[in-house]
């Protein structure tokens, strides 16, 4: 089989899944599910350009007779509009995680899930 | 060469499961986005590499002022890591690391097994490289496609920064509103870092003030011009040390903008760039257009960005107040 680029970004995707199923820290997981959005948006623009290709910025018309060295235009809008979501997401997500960790001061998750665990307790016995 | 970055950015990514210390993993995060940038240009996209290049610097600045409050109270950041890695035993290793480890490794046999691996290519490829210019304008193909094609994925782009921003500020512990005027940070204003970044900081503004004018032209665009802004927003933070940005009057900008960036998109798109105005001036026409829409896209972007930051590093970060 030959070893085509979008290999790796499957490789980098996998990677990630497992770090996010085996980490302690809800940093991490952050950090892994950040790291999952890039391998994505690695493995559309690895498989609709080649290694070598010129950015799609025409300043000479004569270019546009032979279009197989131009890299190709129309991934790489939907891609800046997927990287521009997951910085938000990101965002988001350490607010969250900043107002968790106020209320029980500990950033790991089963340290947290114990905690909500106890409040939920808690809660059935005050109803 | 390809490969050897990408070699590079598979041990990256391992090293990051690896490590304990919390400080070293953000620092292979930014390696890491420095190789997918350099990935991105090697195959013929600097646009996403502008934009990668951009969200990575603001998101591990993100990511240590968020964390270093975590563990102020054990010690610090260097303290804590310390202390913590603790040898598993070979049960409890199995039992935690071996069924993820099996599922990833059969799934990843899968998707190899079955995914293409040549170049897929449409032809819409061939349909918007040659008539972008006639029917959109400018040089620059992903600017026409995002502006001129596709302009509503955009709209509900701009609209996710507008949800982030409020989800930003309703979904913290805190239910302050706005940054406290003229508050001093507890960063030294004197260190070599900050000297270089009194330098460094106008010719940032202009560099981003550039890419957005330019990003019909060459490569760049509103997005990518909006990160730099907002980063100079930042080094003006690590310079200065006060917080003085009026956090209510940018939220009101940031929303009015939105609006205008809708208003002209639907009224260009349902005029047709270009088709109602005669010879000669459709051409400015369009290029009118394109710098128009990339301002306040910038504008925007710039905005956004900059109430995330601050609202991180001013309100997230305090301390909890005993009544």
């Amino acid at each position: 089989m030959n070893l085509f680029p979008d290999v790796f970004a499957i490789i980098l995707f996998f990677i990630s899944v497992f770090g996010l199923l085996t980490s302690r820290n809800i940093i991490k997981s952050i950090i892994f599910i950040l790291l999952m959005q890039t391998a994505v948006i690695m493995f559309w623009i690895f498989l609709s350009s080649r290694f070598g290709q010129i950015p799609p910025i025409i300043n000479d018309p004569a270019l546009l007779y032979d279009m197989t060295y131009i890299a190709d235009p129309f991934p790489q809008a939907l891609m800046l509009t997927a990287i521009i979501i997951g910085i938000s997401v990101t965002a988001i997500c350490i607010t969250m995680l900043n107002t968790l960790f106020r209320r029980h001061k500990t950033v790991e998750w089963k340290a947290l899930a114990q905690c909500a665990r106890e409040e939920a307790v808690q809660r059935n016995n005050d109803i | 060469m390809l490969y050897v970055l990408l070699i590079l950015w598979i041990i990256c990514s391992m090293l990051i499961i690896v490590e304990h210390k919390i400080y070293r993993i953000f620092i292979y995060f930014g390696i890491f986005s420095l190789i997918t940038a350099a990935c991105y240009m090697l195959m013929g996209a600097p646009d996403v590499a502008l934009a990668e290049i951009g969200i990575s610097a603001f998101s591990t600045i993100l990511f240590i002022v968020c964390v270093e409050k975590y563990y102020s109270h054990r010690g610090g950041i260097a303290a804590y890591a310390a202390e913590h890695p603790k040898k598993l035993k070979l049960g409890k290793w199995a039992k935690r690391f071996l069924p993820p480890l099996i599922f990833c490794s059969a799934m990843l046999g899968l998707f190899i097994y079955f995914i293409p691996g040549e170049m897929v290519s449409t032809y819409l490829k061939y349909q918007y490289l040659s008539g972008f210019m006639t029917s959109v304008g400018g040089q620059n193909a992903v600017t026409a496609i995002y502006l001129g094609y596709r302009v509503y994925d955009t709209l509900f782009e701009a609209l996710i920064l507008v949800v982030a921003v409020v989800a930003v500020s309703h979904m913290s512990w805190s239910s302050e509103e706005s940054v406290a005027d003229g508050h001093h940070s507890e960063i030294e204003n004197y260190s070599m870092a900050i000297f270089t970044l009194r330098i460094i900081c106008p010719i940032i503004l202009v560099f981003g003030t550039y890419v957005i004018m330019n990003g019909h032209i060459s490569a760049g665009g509103g997005f990518q011009g909006g990160l730099v802004i907002a980063s100079f927003f930042i080094c003006r933070y690590l310079i200065y040390g006060i917080y003085d940005i009026p956090i209510k009057k940018i939220i009101k900008l940031e929303e009015l903008v939105f609006i205008n960036i809708i208003v002209v998109a639907v009224i260009a798109v349902f005029l047709g760039t270009g088709a109602l105005i005669p010879g000669e001036f459709s051409v400015l026409f369009q290029d009118a257009y394109l710098i128009a829409m990339n301002i306040m896209i910038g504008l925007k972007v710039a905005c956004g960005f900059t109430i995330l930051f601050y609202r991180f590093v001013a309100i997230e970060r305090r301390e909890e107040v005993v009544a």
